[in-house]
């Protein structure tokens, strides 16, 4: 079994006056995909932004290769590369897709042009409103411009925050397709998820979390089915 | 008249533009409103006029003073506002406005009530075209603000800082998700709009009095060019203080010559009440 990519262990964190973590243990290995599944509350976005550097922990380890990451500041986290999708999409409202995506690879060195156009390739529609400002693109678009933005640093784990949140049914579809074409090259993800049939479709490793602690693990490939896992969320 | 009065209005104006601009850059990448900048536009000067007392010629002083001051106002972020930025909006301007008194507080302790001038290191003159009498302080002034505004234009449109800076300016924490680093530039913003405040002063200071208390005459009208032309907008800092420059002149000659003083407290009062949002207004900027 391949070395673990990212290991954290007695992760706790919170806000002012609240708790959320309560010592979350998390691997992930290269290539694979990690859902984090769980009712509103239960610290699956705060798990997220702990790892990306925008939560500081209380306590616990990240490992990340042979780095220790737990504290370090979001744009040192970031070169390690690991590029979060955040639920917000957080793009600059006022900048085309195209300056949107170029800013992904700001911190790179060297030419981006071919990697733009491979980004841009995997979303057509994206292609042809380059020059439109991402202000006015619809939600759908605006999440696709969001996830080729984390694509042009090309991450070595890319997390994802909720990335069929809010979206229509055919635009979730979408969105599916695109997170299934990522896992196929063999992108590592963690993807905190409300659409279940989403998560298992593409999960290698599912994670639930209940009150702050994991409340359980599964491996969707080794039979676990959607309704033992609602059942472990809600129940 | 009217020629002659927009002519001198312009020339001042631009000096507010310049200021406004400053202190712009301060609020679009942190949303404090540093009520200390004019102090720092102050200390600029007095910079200036240390480094000349050192002998050295006016084209090393400058850069040198407006070094200084991106300094100051580098660790003035850095160690006094970053610890405390999550915090309320009150607790940042009146540390602001701490660290601006205690520059003046210093210059007070060091040249008293003194009345220094800066000295022009051009000569003093005039020139006339038809009826309009222009200064050459008021060519160097518009000349200096004219070449700074393209520079900062240049940098913001056409470079990766640039770039870098805008983001920042839409979103932080999508600016910190494409790896910027965003603690950094602010410190460098606050840095920049120390140094470019200082140039304002240093033009300033080589056509009126240089006191320690110029901070509070170069604050006021840089508040009022950012009200006129809206919070927060980089051009309405400098259409702002270009129309404050005019009004200043025009009402002063017109209505009475109180109104060169007055003016900027009056715009900034009646854009508040009427338009708060000033010319170019953005959506109000509130950090969170």
């Amino acid at each position: 079994m391949a070395e673990a990519m990212l290991r954290a262990s007695g992760l706790t964190a919170g806000y002012p006056g609240r708790r959320v973590l309560f010592g979350v243990d998390l691997e992930v290995r290269t290539g694979e995909v990690v859902a984090l599944l769980g009712a509103n509350g239960s610290g699956k976005s705060t798990l997220l932004n702990v790892l990306s550097g925008f939560v500081r922990p209380t306590g616990g380890s990240i490992r990340f290769g042979r780095a220790e990451l737990a504290g370090a500041p979001p744009h040192r986290i970031f070169r390690h590369g690991i590029v979060q999708v955040s639920q917000a999409r957080d793009l600059f409202p006022e900048m085309t897709t195209e300056e949107n995506l170029r800013l992904g690879a700001i911190v790179r060195k060297g030419p981006i042009e071919r990697l733009e156009a491979k980004v841009l390739a995997r979303f057509p529609s994206l292609a042809e409103k380059r020059r439109h400002p991402v202000a006015l693109l619809s939600g759908g678009e605006q999440q696709m411009v969001a996830i080729g933005r984390a694509l042009m640093a090309r991450p070595r784990l890319l997390l994802l925050d909720e990335p069929s949140g809010g979206l229509a049914p055919r635009l979730v579809r979408a969105i599916a397709a695109i997170i299934g074409a990522l896992k196929a090259e063999g992108v590592t993800m963690v993807i905190v998820e409300q659409n279940i049939t989403l998560a298992l479709a593409v999960a290698d490793h599912v994670l639930v979390l209940r009150d702050g602690r994991v409340a359980e693990r599964h491996e969707p490939g080794n039979g676990a089915d959607a309704e033992k896992i609602v059942r472990a969320i809600y129940l | 008249m009217l020629p002659q009065l927009l002519v001198s209005g312009v020339a001042n104006g631009m000096l507010y533009a310049l200021i406004a601009l400053s202190m712009t850059l301060v609020y679009r990448a942190t949303t404090v409103l540093n009520f200390g900048h004019g102090d720092m536009a102050m200390a600029g000067a007095y910079a200036g006029l240390v480094f000349l007392g050192f002998g050295l010629p006016f084209v090393v002083a400058v850069p040198l003073a407006l070094l200084l001051l991106f300094v100051l106002g580098f660790l003035v972020q850095r160690f006094l506002l970053r610890r405390i930025m999550q915090g309320p909006h009150l607790a940042l301007a009146t540390m602001a406005l701490a660290v601006g008194y205690a520059l003046r507080g210093v210059a007070r302790l060091r040249w008293g009530n003194q009345v220094l001038n800066l000295p022009r290191p051009y000569p003093a003159g005039a020139f006339s075209i038809g009826s309009v009498v222009i200064t050459t302080d008021a060519v160097v002034m518009c000349g200096s603000v004219l070449v700074l505004l393209g520079v900062l234009l240049l940098l913001f449109r056409a470079s990766p800082l640039g770039r870098t800076i805008r983001a920042v300016f839409q979103t932080e924490r999508g600016a910190a998700l494409v790896g910027i680093n965003v603690p950094l530039l602010h410190g460098m913003m606050w840095g920049a709009g120390a140094a470019l405040g200082a140039a304002g002063g240093i033009l300033l200071a080589m056509v009126v009095p240089l006191t320690p208390d110029m901070g509070e005459w170069v604050l006021v009208r840089g508040f009022a060019a950012m009200t006129l032309g809206g919070f927060g907008s980089l051009p309405g800092a400098v259409v702002g203080g270009v129309l404050l420059g005019v009004a200043e002149e025009v009402l002063g000659f017109y209505l009475n010559t109180v109104f060169i003083n007055i003016t900027a407290y009056v715009v900034t009062i009646l854009v508040l009440m009427v338009r708060p949002r000033g010319l170019f207004g953005r959506r109000a900027l509130i950090r969170v």
